[in-house]
């Protein structure tokens, strides 16, 4: 195996992480299986094509060709990625968790609500801007670094530190903020939460937002690789939820393995010569039907009677 | 009794009751075959009347009939494109009330359905068009296919649960489209079997006549489908199953009385998938033709909505789920992609206020209804109504609820009559001709229970000193001083008393 598949590889796996850490960490903490994350996913990459395009004349007049000017253009790109996610969050906050969220069944109803927002986002962005993919522009630049005798491309380079920092920065919070004790609070015993005084209410909206920021990261560093389109998120909707529930839904590390070894599947199945591109998702499946098989809680779940 | 006329009353006056004569002996006509009956009357006793009345406890059948024979005789008369519009809803709508079968009764959060009806036409469609299988026998094979493909699908849902399992299905799903997609001898058709061979004759397909053919198919179909449902849902296996429907407890005690629920939930499931697999042959009929598309995620989405819409585990919610998605999603096609998002709207609006989906709607309302009048009583009872509502229910004398009511308001009224003049003009004069207004004080006053009056004590030697003392109300128990206080005129006296009746009253 040489190096580039390894990246490649990394490439899909950090992807993969942000989006099924979003939802491992909203399922666990808030009961809720968002199945807008891809509609999220997509919204997000729309605002940044919109705002990146605004942009461009301004930032074009204001520092012309320098690498201040890409500098904040990726600021632009980045940042408003991450607004539009956080939003959507909000959105989501808004009509699938505060009006039922102490009313009966709430975890299908939550999981109905939010599909049907995927449905109702996804086909208004169709509506709107039709079904064409939009270039969002090169924040990493072009150009490949040579290591160790193979080509690393910027933009997955990019895709991947980016995405490790804004995964570290996520468990930092959880680790070391007020806020993130809640939210691990919650994650492991809801009732035990609310016993000692933590409200479902106003820890769920921060949780929904940075979910929807994290969705929104990994729109920004995809679109770097493939175009935005309204059925964008689809994929990583489905990727995202397979790889929680491999992981272990509720489990943070379990996500982050599950994604590296989805990842480095999905790389190797794809250069295998009689296998090919067409037979990714079909492994994929294979494979985490195989080891819910195993372990019907995923690799770092835990049976619901241990988690009680 | 004869010439008086009763007035109805209560929530439903428009109810047929229907009066039994007391004589006969009553005949009730089997379905034959079995014990049950066809409709669900029951006698019940009037207690107004005092005469025997025979009420619908179960009016469902009733509307199944309504709207199932409105749906088979207004179709006929359709413009063509409305016929296929309906003809799909048939189709759609028996899919979804086996997936209710699946989800509602065995409990088990299958997305494969669509798959099973995939892979069943599929292999009909084969069978039909690469090895000259005659099309009644792809009514044969598609549930045969469905049937071993539901047991390879329901073995693991003993062992995962809920989502994981949901996850696993849509992966089957997903697995079953790129493996038709691959297959070489389908690559010029992009994965769709073409030429099936049908009940609709071909020179007659998409004209008038197939079209009505291939309606009244649907329609058999769906009536098909909810025999299934009866038979499944409202006999042996349906009973086991409601006995472990909600919680893990109620599974625990399934299994402590012995019922095999796991194998129930397994039979349900295996049984809805055989006839998953005769609506796939009959899909593959239906269009001459089927395609991946049947496999896609979004496809799944759609008859989701519906069942959601409707209500998840009812026969009725599926059906009504299905007409009405189908109607925009089918019947207002000009629309395009804002057709979708009406859906998905309506999906939400429903979710969000209805907790069982449209046809749980009305139990929802009741339920609502006896909430608020529950708390209007509570509130009532709160601003100092005299029965509590648990105490009311113990009394079995209504009239006394009443009775204290009305007391409560007269005394409610009487404490406005109070007043410094009232007091002063009976101090100075106890028994004297009175005002209006200390007339009625004093009349209440004096009809009071006996625990609540006042007796004057004249003391012993006799002389003309007087106190006052609290009769105790009950037999054999003496009265008891309040104070020790002592008159020297019995007016005196009076009036103290007077003042401590108008003290307890305004205390009350």
């Amino acid at each position: 195996m040489d190096l580039g598949l390894i990246v490649y590889a990394l490439n899909l796996a950090s992807i993969y992480a942000l989006m099924a850490i979003g939802i491992s960490i909203l399922w666990s903490s808030v009961g809720i299986i968002n199945m807008a994350h891809g509609a999220t996913f997509a919204v997000s990459g729309y605002a940044a094509w919109l705002v990146t395009g605004a942009l461009k004349p301004v930032i074009a007049a204001a520092f012309g060709k320098t690498a201040i000017a890409s500098a904040v253009m990726a600021g632009a790109l980045v940042g408003s990625a991450l607004i539009a996610g956080a939003l959507c969050g909000v959105i989501i906050y808004l009509l699938a968790f505060l009006p039922i969220h102490d009313k009966p069944n709430f975890q299908v109803r939550a999981l109905i609500v939010t599909l049907g927002l995927n449905i109702a986002s996804v086909q208004g962005l169709l509506w709107t801007f039709g079904p064409r993919n939009q270039g969002l522009p090169k924040i990493f630049g072009f150009g490949r670094w040579e290591v160790f005798g193979t080509r690393i491309r910027y933009d997955q380079a990019g895709t991947i530190i980016g995405a490790i920092v804004v995964m570290g920065l996520t468990l930092a919070w959880l680790r070391y903020s007020r806020r993130g004790l809640e939210v691990r609070a919650m994650m492991q015993n809801a009732e035990g939460a609310a016993y000692s005084g933590i409200s479902r209410q106003v820890t769920a909206l921060p949780v929904l937002m940075l979910t929807g920021a994290l969705a929104g990261m990994a729109a920004a560093l995809l679109s770097q690789t493939i175009f935005v389109s309204p059925t964008a998120g689809v994929i990583p909707l489905v990727k995202g939820l397979t790889i929680a529930l491999l992981g272990g839904l509720g489990s943070v590390p379990g996500a982050v393995i599950g994604a590296i070894l989805v990842g480095f599947l999905e790389a190797i199945v794809g250069v295998i010569p009689f296998l090919g591109q067409r037979y990714v998702l079909f492994a994929t499946f294979l494979f985490i039907i195989a080891v819910l098989i195993v372990r019907p809680r995923g690799i770092g779940g835990l049976l619901d009677d241990t988690r009680e | 009794m004869s010439g008086k006329r009763f007035y109805k009353v209560g929530r439903r006056p428009w109810e047929l009751r229907l009066a039994p004569s007391g004589i006969n002996e009553r005949q009730r006509s089997r379905l034959p075959g079995t014990r049950g009956h066809w409709l669900k009357w029951r006698d019940v006793h009037n207690p107004k009347t005092l005469r025997r009345e025979r009420v619908l406890a179960d009016k469902m059948p009733l509307w199944w009939t309504l709207g199932l024979s409105f749906v088979a005789i207004v179709t006929p008369f359709l413009s063509n494109s409305l016929l296929s519009v309906v003809s799909i809803f048939c189709v759609y709508a028996a899919i979804n009330v086996l997936w209710t079968l699946i989800v509602g009764t065995a409990g088990i959060f299958s997305l494969a359905t669509l798959a099973v009806v995939g892979a069943s036409g599929y292999v009909a469609a084969a069978a039909n068009v690469y090895l000259g299988v005659p099309w009644p026998f792809m009514l044969l094979i598609g549930p045969m296919v469905g049937f071993v493909f539901g047991a390879v699908l329901a073995a693991p849902s003993t062992r995962l649960d809920g989502l994981y399992y949901a996850l696993l299905t849509m992966g089957v799903a997903e697995i079953c489209r790129v493996f038709v997609l691959q297959l070489r001898p389908l690559t010029a058709t992009g994965g769709a079997i073409t030429q099936v061979d049908s009940f609709i004759p071909e020179d007659w397909f998409l004209q008038r006549p197939g079209l009505l053919l291939g309606f009244a198919g649907a329609f058999l179909l769906l009536l098909g489908a909810l025999l299934v449902w009866r038979l499944v849902n409202s006999e042996r296996l349906g009973m086991l199953l409601r006995v472990a429907r909600t919680g893990r407890e109620d599974e625990a005690f399934a299994e402590a009385i012995g019922i095999d629920f796991r194998r129930a939930r397994l039979m349900v499931f295996v049984i809805s998938s055989a006839a998953l697999g005769v609506v796939g042959a009959f899909y593959a009929m239906y269009f001459r033709s089927i395609s991946p598309q049947i496999f896609s995620l979004d496809q799944m989405l759609m008859l989701f909505a519906m069942m959601v819409i409707g209500g998840l585990g009812r026969a009725e919610g599926a059906v009504v789920g299905a007409a009405i998605v189908t109607l925009i999603d089918k019947g207002l096609i000009e629309l395009g992609p804002p057709r979708i998002i009406l859906v998905a709207f309506i999906m939400i609006g429903v979710t969000i206020f209805a907790r069982e989906g449209l046809t749980g709607a009305r139990a929802q309302f009741r339920d609502f209804r006896n909430r608020k009048a529950g708390e209007r009583r509570a509130r009532r009872t709160e601003k100092g109504g005299e029965a509590m509502p648990e105490e009311a229910t113990e009394v079995h004398d209504k009239q006394e609820l009443y009775y204290r009511r009305f007391n409560k308001r007269l005394r409610e009224r009487l404490k406005k009559l109070i007043t410094p003049e009232l007091i002063e003009e009976h101090r100075r004069d106890p028994l004297g001709h009175h005002s209006d207004e200390l007339a009625r004080v004093l009349n209440y006053f004096r009809r009071g229970e006996m625990a609540d009056k006042y007796v004057i004590h004249r003391m012993v030697p006799a002389e003309e000193k007087f106190r006052v003392m609290a009769v105790s109300g009950q037999r054999g128990m003496p009265p008891r001083v309040i104070d020790d206080r002592e008159y020297h005129d019995i007016k005196e006296a009076y009036h103290a008393v007077f003042l401590l009746r108008v003290n307890d009253l305004l205390e009350s």
